[in-house]
């Protein structure tokens, strides 16, 4: 029997009310269903539902972002990177190009892509120019492009690769003994690659109650329902409320793709810093294709802010769920989805661009 | 004609163009009174209120499930005098045409826009041609301007009354979505059909209605770009029901999938309209009746007591919906 989305929140509503409980979730997709149905007002005020770290392109590492500029402006290349790349400003003076798609109107031949099989037919479709793929992303935008380079790949593609794992940025801020969540909604499509098992460690380590999550209002409301019970109960385990997709173990196929294109390392997260064991680079014995290898470093370590968020911009704690989005001085002034200032405004993933769109516009002040 | 592309000499005002012009447009396009000789041609309207408006199209691609450009340049035109209240009566045409477009293609979008003309009864007495160097035009620009005579009595935004119902005459997001699946972009296909259609004998039927108020077309930016022009109007919200938006599965699905908002998305054979609460129920089984308005529904109200376009969601949670700020850019993950 499948129980519906107002079947479900009759439950949540019927279960004993009790002090404050915040629930996190961990993917862009979770937050836009949210405020697209409209939970939080249809939920008991003890609950609240805080975005945590669910959007790759806002912790896209600022020198990334602009080295791929630099790339695209000074090298002979066509730069494809996933549409949402192409807003995220970097920290330059102001006569230099900002973002991706400002160094494209000054004549940077970049194109935005939706899928890894469109790097490899621009690549096939220019064969006497060099193709570098800028691809930023979690495990599930990573897997396929392993998966690309592990199937071969045009020898004028090479990847600028980005790749981020989901789970430790939540490892990290529940080791900071100041989590901001009493209970986790695990992401859904990380987990159909990765296994649910990844999130184990939450329960097990951490006694922090935890469910798998699809992206229905149905999916995510069971999930709440579940850490809900549990806490209520006192008995915590992993629960997985999306089993038509996330099953025992994960896809195996796309896990051996990542380990073998890819090594994961201690990596940098946009205004967040280090975190261990987050990053994927590029295996050696794909260096032919590691466009880091194959193109001049532009880092500039006198950058003023290099590797920061915007001035003013709150991005990263926005990212960490610490404050929420109408919680940032510049959210609905300076900082709206037309003129961006932190990566947050700009995908769709980003939990400021979610709220803005969702009509979520008062400022919290 | 022996040409099978159009080439700029198609639009160098001598023998190639009046070719063009005969075999393509007049020899499509005939009635009583097109005169492809003249400057310009009287027209007869019997009535004091004559309405007035122009459109422009550039849809990509020229052709898409539903119908083209051709069907579009006359639905578009003759939706904008059918919604503000009159029967359409002539266009005029203008064909900005890029060159080295197959002459087949222009024929067959100038014979659906005067089979789409014929249908509504309106007649396309004047036009205009002209031929875009390569690369400086979408394969096919339309402009048509189109005169209509009043057949009600006279609709504005000002009449819109507090508790006002809020009736939408089709499923949404069909246009919008059907030509995003036609340029094949993202690698998705589908068999989603175009809405695209004349709303004529929708606004007829609506016109006997005293309480009628207004009524629009929701084109670009949809359902919520309708309500929040009449926020902007009269300073009261408009408060609507998820549950009751008739919005086809294979519609929602793509949109799921890609992240749009079926509230935001094109129709391009709708009419929003607003009317006096004591009279929706009648509005909508006159609509329902229509073959066009089978699946037309009450989707809401004018809600003076709030300063925003509200939305009760599917499972009574609530949401606000903004004007459209940009297109919204695909999911990477």
């Amino acid at each position: 029997m499948t129980v519906s989305a107002k079947q479900w929140l009759e439950r949540i509503h019927e279960l004993p009310h009790r002090g404050k409980v915040k629930i996190m979730n961990v993917c862009g997709g979770h937050e836009r269903s949210i405020t697209m149905a409209g939970l939080r007002k249809a939920l008991p005020d003890y609950i609240e539902l805080v975005p945590g770290p669910g959007c790759p392109v806002c912790v896209c590492p600022e020198e990334d972002v602009f080295e791929a500029i630099q790339l695209a402006l000074n090298e002979d290349i066509i730069l494809v990177a996933f549409g949402d790349m192409l807003r995220v400003p970097v920290n330059v003076k102001k006569a230099q190009a900002r973002t991706l798609e400002q160094a494209k109107a000054q004549g940077a031949d970049i194109r935005p892509i939706a899928s890894p099989t469109e790097a490899v037919s621009i690549a096939k479709a220019n064969p006497d120019k060099a193709v570098v793929f800028f691809a930023a992303g979690f495990e599930t935008t990573t897997a396929p492009v392993a998966a690309m380079l592990v199937e071969g790949v045009p020898s004028n593609l090479s990847v600028l690769l980005s790749g981020r794992l989901t789970w430790p940025a939540v490892a990290m801020l529940l080791e900071s003994g100041e989590p901001g969540f009493d209970a986790l909604i695990a992401p859904g499509h990380v987990s159909t690659i990765m296994g649910p098992e990844e999130w184990q460690f939450v329960v097990d380590e951490h006694n922090i109650p935890a469910a798998v999550a699809g992206f229905k209002p149905e999916s995510l409301l069971a999930a709440m329902y579940s850490v809900l019970r549990q806490l209520n109960e006192g008995r915590y385990f992993l629960d997985n409320c999306y089993s038509e997709l996330v099953k025992d173990g994960g896809n195996k196929s796309a896990q051996a793709h990542l380990s073998k294109a890819m090594n994961v390392y201690d990596a940098n997260w946009r205004g967040i810093g280090i975190i261990p064991s987050s990053g994927y680079i590029l295996d050696k014995a794909y260096s032919d294709h590691d466009a880091r290898k194959l193109f001049p470093a532009y880092a500039d370590d006198a950058r003023k802010r290099a590797g920061q968020m915007p001035p003013g911009c709150d991005c990263a704690q926005v990212v960490l769920g610490k404050i929420y989005p109408n919680e940032c001085k510049l959210f609905g002034k300076a900082c709206m989805p037309r003129n961006p200032i932190g990566p947050c405004m700009v995908s769709d993933e980003g939990a400021c661009r979610i709220w803005w769109a969702g009509g979520m516009r008062e400022s919290a002040q | 004609m022996q040409d099978t592309h159009i080439s700029l000499a198609h639009g160098n005002g001598g023998r190639y163009m009046r070719e063009l012009i005969e075999e393509i447009f007049a020899r499509h396009l005939a009635n009583t009174d097109l005169d492809v000789q003249a400057d310009a041609v009287p027209i007869t309207l019997d009535s004091k209120d004559i309405l007035f408006t122009t459109d422009g199209f550039t849809v990509q691609p020229l052709e898409f499930p539903g119908g083209n450009i051709g069907s579009l340049a006359v639905h578009g035109t003759t939706n904008d005098l059918a919604v503000a209240g009159a029967i359409p009566k002539y266009l005029s045409l203008n064909a900005f045409i890029e060159e080295g477009l197959e002459i087949a293609t222009l024929e067959r979008i100038i014979k659906t826009l005067a089979e789409t003309a014929a249908e509504i009864g309106v007649k396309v007495v004047a036009g205009d041609t002209k031929v875009l160097r390569r690369g400086e035009g979408g394969g096919l620009y339309l402009a048509t301007t189109g005169v209509g005579v009043r057949n009600g009595h006279i609709l504005s935004m000002k009449n819109i009354k507090d508790g006002d119902s809020i009736i939408v005459s089709g499923s949404v997001g069909d246009h919008g979505i059907a030509v995003m699946l036609a340029r094949e972009e993202f690698g998705l296909r589908g068999d989603i059909q175009s809405d695209a259609a004349s709303v004529l004998n929708l606004t007829t039927a609506a016109h006997i209605f005293e309480g009628l108020r207004f009524m629009r077309d929701p084109t670009r930016g949809g359902i919520a770009t309708v309500c929040s022009e009449m926020l902007r109007a009269t300073g009261m919200g408009v408060r609507l029901l998820q549950e009751q938006l008739p919005v086809r599965d294979p519609v929602q699905s793509v949109c799921d999938m890609l992240g749009y908002d079926p509230m935001y998305l094109a129709c391009e054979g709708r009419v929003v309209a607003i009317v006096d609460p004591s009279e929706a129920s009648a509005l909508l089984e006159r609509w329902q009746a229509l073959e066009e308005g089978q699946d037309a529904a009450i989707i809401g109200h004018i809600d003076s007591s709030m300063q925003h376009v509200l939305m009760e969601t599917d499972i009574g949670g609530e949401r606000i919906l903004e004007e459209l700020e940009d297109d919204p850019l695909p999911r990477i993950c």
